[in-house]
């Protein structure tokens, strides 16, 4: 039923799958599973991200929400957070389970279509209800984790724990939706909080995946004979204090012993760069591994700086340097995510020009601009808009560089 | 030379290495915390009130003044033991006999508890820096001979003969082919001995003396000050791992790589 390629020239693009499905006439923007997603997803970014800097600068007024910061909240958790997901998992599952065929063509569509509702209905929820923004999404999800059930149920459970992940984003979710529509008493900020740590865990699990990945493709490419390997214990050390961050946070926000977890989690989460460290080459010059290690800088910079402002008893501040984990943590992590997968999945080697610098360096500017508010209290108004303004313009810059390649066949030649 | 710049070299990414280590004792803190907030101040003050106790103490010159003084009895016991314990396990070494004969006492001298030398020490010495200082000497000696007494016995007779085959000179046989191999199990011996003598110094203090950082841990014992008891606890600890781990622990590790 499929194709395999005994070509040994392009053994190594064919790595990425064993079969190909047969289907007839697929356009190159559905040949793969990443490419809609990154071409709904950059503009989406982009729109809904201007979208909410005019509304917090107080420059326009959305009248049909009215819990304004938890629907924000919310799209930019779960919204946002299925989409990164799909890319990951449609790209990633048929090379961690060779068996897994590419999900391609139609079938892509319906679930890009579906995703498209969910944004949809979320934007208009105050008109078609918050049941059908529940339903939508929710299914969206659902499917995602229907998608990955082989990893959940592989024997080994090498690559488990992302399954289990997301199944706990889904009861977080449900949750959520309860929350709203009223059948459940939790408040709504408590349980997206709760979701901010499972997706920051959910992010830590794919992250070393994509490390794998990005930083021994790059030392091949580069002729670097050494091994990179993103050792579990660091990164279940990292995990652990975040889950232990989310739990007593939940329990008891502001506690003075979660300033400390906060800190350690901040410890942890730094401690994971330590696998850029090789044994005899040295690769922190590598523009990539200084990209990836950006973000576990800034995830870490984000937990420690919310440990130190409970500490110091600066409670109002958390919220600012939660934009650490957000929009720098976080976002980075889709940013590269989008930008690797877009290179190498397209059949083009890992490169780094000046618009790859001014991505990254344009996403960690939008992060200090909002995350060190509560220095320039003064300037707020002005932080507010500009931060989100120069948090779009790398996406501006992705749809520059790499939708040409999204709406073209691989460069190589090789299906998908 | 080389190998002092191979350990500047490798020190950045040997303090990057840290960010665990600091993640756990954060967590470690927090249970503290905890503890804090289930058993009240005065059981157990919370970390960020000793933390700033701490402050305050490390500006007051009282106190350092008492951190100069266990400083000086601990370096004094400490060099006197890391000097007669190399020379004189070196010695033994070389000797069959002698290191057969040591034994037994080291393990005499290992094995006698060192609260039992305070006491004795007491005795002899009176209250002051002779009590201090013999019992930091006697905890710490057994370790540093024992090392050194390894160091010359483990030395690989087939290079002792290429060396002498090869008529190597005496400063070429000394440094390339005596001193890597003696050096990488004494060193390591020094490091626990110093840390044994920071920890027992403090006892002895405590104990037998009216000044130096144990004599205000007894002080802020009596007065049921625990922040301060506390302080002084973190002080303590702080400077071993300092010590350790930021200052002798990179040069072990290059110093362990010769024995391989």
């Amino acid at each position: 039923m499929g194709n395999t390629e005994e070509n040994p020239q392009i053994l190594h693009a064919t790595s990425h799958y064993l079969y190909y499905p047969e289907e007839k006439n697929v356009p190159p923007y559905l040949a793969y599973g990443f490419r809609p997603i990154f071409l709904l997803l950059a503009p989406y970014m982009i729109i809904s991200m201007l979208l909410w800097g005019l509304v917090w600068s107080g420059i326009i007024n959305i009248p049909f929400m009215d819990n304004i910061l938890v629907w924000h909240i919310y799209e930019m958790i779960f919204g946002v957070l299925t989409a990164g997901t799909m890319a990951f998992l449609t790209t990633g599952l048929p090379e961690l389970f060779p068996g897994t065929v590419p999900f391609i063509g139609k079938k892509l569509k319906y679930i890009m279509i579906l995703w498209l509702a969910g944004r949809l209905s979320f934007w208009l929820i105050d008109v078609t209800g918050v049941y059908l923004t529940a339903l939508l999404n929710l299914s969206m999800l659902g499917w995602l984790i229907w998608f990955a059930k082989d990893a959940v149920l592989d024997k080994l459970q090498r690559h488990a724990s992302l399954g289990y992940a997301m199944v706990v984003l889904f009861i977080i979710e449900t949750w959520f939706f309860a929350a709203m529509a009223g059948h459940a008493q939790t408040a709504p900020m408590d349980i997206l909080k709760v979701a901010l740590g499972a997706s920051v865990i959910l992010i830590l699990l794919a992250l070393r995946r994509v490390n794998m990945e990005a930083v021994n493709e790059l030392m091949e490419d580069k002729g670097i004979d050494d091994v990179y390997i993103a050792r579990p214990p660091l990164t279940n050390l990292a995990i652990f204090t975040v889950t232990v961050f989310t739990v007593v946070e939940f329990l008891y926000p502001n506690n003075s012993a979660l300033g400390w977890i906060g800190l350690a989690s901040g410890a942890a989460i730094l401690a994971i760069t330590n696998d850029y460290i090789l044994k005899d080459k040295f690769i922190l010059n590598q523009p990539y591994v200084i990209y990836l290690s950006l973000i576990f800088i800034m995830l870490g910079v984000g937990y420690a700086l919310m440990g130190w402002a409970i500490l110091n008893g600066e409670i109002e501040n958390i919220t600012h340097f939660r934009h650490f984990i957000t929009s720098g943590g976080i976002g980075l992590a889709y940013l590269m995510v989008m930008i690797i997968i877009s290179w190498i999945h397209t059949g083009r080697h890992l490169t780094s020009n000046i618009y790859i610098h001014a991505m990254i360096g344009l996403m960690v500017t939008a992060t200090l601009l909002r995350g060190l508010i509560p220095f320039y209290q003064e300037y707020a108004h002005e932080l507010y808009l500009y931060s989100s303004i120069v948090w779009t313009l790398p996406f501006m810059i992705y749809i520059k560089v790499f939708f040409k390649f999204l709406t073209a066949p691989r460069a190589d030649g090789i299906k998908g | 030379m080389k190998f002092a710049l191979k350990i500047l070299k490798d020190f950045p990414s040997y303090l990057w290495s840290g960010w665990g280590a600091v993640a756990s004792i954060l967590l470690f803190i927090a249970l503290w915390d905890v503890g804090n907030q289930v058993y009240g101040d005065l059981v157990l003050p919370s970390p960020l009130e000793t933390f700033k106790t701490l402050g305050l103490m490390l500006h007051d010159e009282n106190v350092i003044k008492e951190i100069h003084t266990t400083l000086y009895r601990a370096s004094v016991g400490f060099g006197l033991s890391l000097l007669i314990g190399t020379a004189l396990g070196l010695l033994a070494g070389f000797f069959a006999t002698a290191s057969m004969m040591s034994r037994p006492i080291v393990t005499i001298l290992v094995g006698m508890p060192p609260i039992a030398w305070i006491v004795l020490a007491m005795i002899w010495f009176g209250m002051g820096d002779e009590t201090v200082i013999f019992t930091v000497i006697v905890a710490s000696f057994p370790i540093i001979f024992v090392g050194a007494l390894q160091g010359t016995r483990t030395l690989d007779g087939e290079l002792k003969e290429m060396a002498q085959s090869f008529k190597f000179p005496w400063h070429m046989r000394f440094f390339d082919v005596y001193f890597p191999h003696i050096f990488s199990y004494v060193f390591p011996a020094w490091v626990s001995g110093l840390g044994m003598a920071w920890k027992i110094v403090i006892m002895a203090e405590l104990l037998a003396t009216s000044n130096g950082i144990g004599a205000s841990l007894a002080t802020a014992r009596s007065q049921l000050d625990t922040p301060s008891a506390l302080a002084i606890v973190v002080i303590m600890i702080a400077s071993l791992m300092f010590i350790e781990y930021i200052v002798l622990e990179p040069i072990k590790r290059e110093v362990e790589l010769w024995r391989d």
